[in-house]
């Protein structure tokens, strides 16, 4: 892994989100939750942390869609990596999306990141 | 207690019911009275941002406007200082062939004072699904307990013929002895019914144990009465044999005149459209169902014309949004004269209107799209001294007795041929093509397209 810090576009950001320590998830300027094959977080930086108002042991280990982000459970998002999960296909895409973060509605994008060779797979939001 | 203990417990506590709020299972949004949004829970989010017809939760009203464009009306109309403005009005989305996918939303809005209102949105597709079973069984308790002033009690024979006269035929519909042969449709006013509904309610006796229809029915001297009508298997037919004229059915016709004002009060708040009281989405959605399949198990084809007004953003724009409202009540106006009884006419949304035609080829439904447009054309809409005239393009699509399709693929078609009568001028009326969706570059909605 190179030194730099990578960006919220970086080509095969998986790969190297995958290989950071939480220390350097925690530098990054976007936001980053990583969740399991059931759907379980397992990675939540400071930055996504700080914006949502939650610290890491209330969201470590709780189920994404319903107990984390119910706000992304629908064909927009949830049903993506379900999809791609049944196809054991390639998931990288970026799309608009409106965020409830602290109540407040937050224009963000979001990258959604699978693959059929790494078991987690990311959501990133960045403020637009 | 030292300082940083007390900050802590209150930084533990705020995030507690900061998640408290994430993890309710119901939609909360607080907005201003103009829809602007506050704040605002994940589950909103979760059922809003797929409506969101620009991708945004900036307004409340907005994220609805497909759906319910009448909220931001209905709000500003509310005559009270605070309280309660819906409660549990449902929403009904575009019918989703996915599985899971919301097609029912209920929506409370309740006003907090003249600058501030709560809103409550849940997802209630399941709930709405078990309800309408259980209504088919009130109906029928009803038709059992209801006093009834007098009735006519009638035997047809397995093709819908009358077999017999009696009495009570004479009270309730004043028809003689002649009628003994016809099809029990003589008692429904000629637009009223089709060949296909007269068996269709035939079978849906046979399979449910009963079938009943509400509306308004003819006597011998032309004039209608409100009524109920029944019809049931008889339970002994076989000893009858194979005779085609046996009795096979008995049919109840119940005046119900008097009852008329409260069930169609009733019908009105839940099936009819605020502004212009045609069918609303919810009515056009469960009609098109019933169609299908009716059409599933004795095909026939099913027409659908959608209507949308000619630049209407403009006439709002020049003439303000109640010269607009009159317009659009005009054009419901139109719409009711054009078409037959037996056809659902639906707003859907804005300016966005579908009429469903049942055992309606293409030539007949480009007939009357045609006739219905020419009309428009004609109209003046009087608005504070303007003579407003205004134009309407349409777009027809029919799935054909041997098609399979849903009403989505049938949406989606009229939808096309609307793109391509807007795209050629407007005012005009387009019939869908399967070049149209080879060509897949229209656009999925066209209800901006003006």
């Amino acid at each position: 892994m190179t030194s730099a810090t990578p960006t919220f576009d970086a080509r095969g950001l998986a790969d190297i989100l995958d290989a950071s320590s939480p220390e350097q998830l925690d530098a990054l300027d976007f936001g980053v939750i990583g969740f399991d094959a059931d759907s379980k977080v397992q990675r939540y930086n400071a930055f996504e942390s700080q914006a949502a108002g939650l610290s890491p042991q209330r969201v470590i280990g709780e189920p994404l869609f319903t107990n984390v982000a119910p706000c992304l459970n629908n064909f927009m998002v949830a049903q993506r990596f379900e999809d791609a999960a049944f196809d054991a296909s390639e998931l990288d895409d970026t799309i608009d999306y409106v965020l409830t973060l602290r109540m407040r509605p937050i224009k963000v994008k979001l990258r959604l990141l699978a693959s059929a060779d790494s078991t987690t797979r990311y959501v990133l939001v960045q403020r637009r | 207690m030292p300082f940083d203990d007390s900050v802590e417990s209150l930084r533990a506590e705020h995030e507690a019911l900061m998640q408290f709020l994430y993890l309710a299972p119901v939609g909360l949004v607080q907005a201003g009275i103009d829809g602007e949004i506050v704040m605002i829970n994940p589950i909103s989010a979760q059922l809003l941002m797929p409506l969101s017809p620009d991708g945004c939760l900036t307004n409340l009203f907005t994220a609805l406007e497909g759906v319910a464009p009448e909220l931001r009306l209905q709000c500003a109309q509310y005559p009270q200082p605070n309280g309660m403005v819906f409660e549990g009005q449902h929403i009904h989305l575009r019918a989703e062939e996915r599985r899971g996918v919301p097609q029912i939303l209920s929506f409370t809005l309740l006003k907090l004072d003249e600058a501030r209102v709560m809103a409550v949105i849940q997802d209630v597709t399941a709930e709405v699904r078990r309800e309408r079973q259980l209504r088919q069984s009130d109906a029928w308790l009803n038709a059992i307990l209801t006093r009834i002033s007098d009735y006519a009690l009638a035997a047809i024979d397995c093709e819908g013929r009358l077999c017999d006269w009696n009495d009570s035929i004479a009270r309730v519909t004043g028809f003689g002895e002649h009628i003994v042969g016809s099809p029990y449709s003589i008692f429904y006013p000629h637009d009223a019914m089709t060949g296909e509904h007269l068996f269709d309610r035939l079978r849906e006796a046979d399979a449910n144990g009963w079938s009943m229809d509400e509306g308004l029915r003819l006597r011998a001297d032309g004039s209608q009465f409100w009524c109920s009508a029944l019809i049931a298997p008889l339970p002994d037919r076989e000893a009858f044999g194979d005779d085609p004229s046996a009795p096979a059915y008995c049919l109840i016709l119940r005046d119900i005149s008097d009852k008329r004002a409260a069930t169609e009060k009733r019908r009105q708040a839940a099936f009819c459209d605020h502004l212009t009281s045609l069918a609303n989405r919810r009515a056009f959605f469960e009609a098109a169902e019933l169609e299908l399949e009716r059409a599933a198990h004795t095909p026939r084809s099913l027409a659908l014309i959608v209507f949308d007004a000619d630049h209407f953003k403009q006439v709002n724009d020049r003439y303000g949004h109640p010269a607009g409202d009159r317009v659009l009540c005009d054009l419901a106006n139109v719409l009711r004269d054009t078409f037959r009884a037996v056809d659902t006419v639906a707003r859907l949304g804005g300016e966005e209107f579908a009429v469903l035609l049942p055992s309606t080829g293409i030539d007949q439904a480009l007939a009357s799209a045609e006739r219905l447009r020419l009309a428009v054309s004609t109209r003046l809409v009087a608005a504070d001294g303007a003579e407003i005239a205004y134009t309407v393009s349409a777009g027809v699509a029919v799935l054909d007795a041997t098609a399979e399709g849903n009403i989505d693929l049938l949406i989606k078609r009229a939808d096309e041929a609307l793109y391509i009568a807007k795209a050629q001028g407007r005012n005009r009326v387009a019939s869908w093509t399967p070049e149209l969706t080879h060509h897949a570059d229209t656009p999925q909605r066209s209800r901006h397209a003006g």
